[in-house]
């Protein structure tokens, strides 16, 4: 699985994965993006090229998730296929997630929860 | 004229996570040449990595045979392993819980299984979990003969 980081405008990372998120792809995610939700603002995986996804795959995505989250960033997801979409609507993990058709729409979510969280700031 | 693919197929694998790549790989090869259809391919790949990696992880598997059989409607999967009782069809299907910042995530693997195929039975027998799956497939007419073989 190719995975490809853009730094895109508004401090928005962009993550295209391209390939199978199965064992041997989420293998490869791993070491990526615990390395990403470490060090980066919000992030918007983009899931358009993805075939495939099962629950190694989605369990790399919550993790990193997870821990965005408690450095008060976010995660989105865009572009998932029907099946990919089923999975990560089955695990629940877009009630921690949300999920979008495209980049544009995923950014703009993460814009404007950055704006609201730097609005409630004292 | 290439022979046609068979419509059988059953390996044994050791049961390691690096085996459970290799085991997506051999069932790709084979579910991709049948023409499946897309939605059946997903879920018969997607069935094989959450059993095989439940009996890895959880059940402490040595061993697992993979089988499968294209029929005229419909594809099975059989796994068969030497791990402890485990029975997918009965294993609560997981979601995320708790608070947004500290959700538990694990445990999907079952649901996974039970979502995305149209029949599961499981038999603990002589000391092996067996599960058979099956999943819907209207294939294409072109693709291989209406009467399934071994190989």
């Amino acid at each position: 699985m190719n995975i490809n980081v853009i730094e895109a405008d508004g401090g928005v990372t962009h993550v295209v994965l391209d390939g199978r998120f199965d064992i041997a792809g989420a293998q490869e995610a791993d070491p990526r993006f615990s390395a990403l939700a470490q060090s980066s603002g919000s992030v918007v995986v983009d899931l358009a090229k993805v075939s495939f996804i099962a629950s190694l795959g989605v369990r790399t995505l919550m993790v990193s998730a997870k821990t965005l989250i408690r450095r008060g960033a976010d995660m989105a997801v865009c572009g998932a296929n029907e099946n990919v979409e089923k999975v990560l609507r089955s695990t629940g993990f877009d009630e921690i997630v949300p999920l979008y058709p495209d980049f544009v729409s995923a950014a703009a979510w993460l814009t404007s929860r950055q704006a609201e969280f730097a609005s409630k700031k004292p | 004229m290439s022979a046609p693919e068979p419509l059988a197929h059953s390996r044994d694998f050791p049961g390691t996570i690096e085996a459970a790549a290799e085991a997506e790989a051999w069932l790709m090869s084979h579910s991709g040449a049948w023409g499946l259809p897309e939605d059946t391919e997903f879920a018969l790949n997607l069935c094989l990595e959450e059993l095989f990696i439940n009996a890895v992880r959880h059940g402490r598997a040595n061993r697992a045979t993979i089988s499968i059989w294209a029929e005229a409607d419909r594809v099975r999967l059989e796994f068969v392993d030497d791990g402890g009782p485990f029975d997918p069809g009965e294993a609560p299907a997981k979601r995320i819980s708790g608070p947004t910042d500290d959700f538990e995530i694990g445990g999907f693997g079952a649901g996974l299984v039970q979502k995305f195929s149209r029949r599961l039975s499981y038999r603990r027998s002589d000391g092996y979990n067996r599960v058979l799956l099956e999943f819907g497939a209207a294939r294409d007419a072109n693709a291989g003969s209406e009467a399934p073989h071994t190989t």
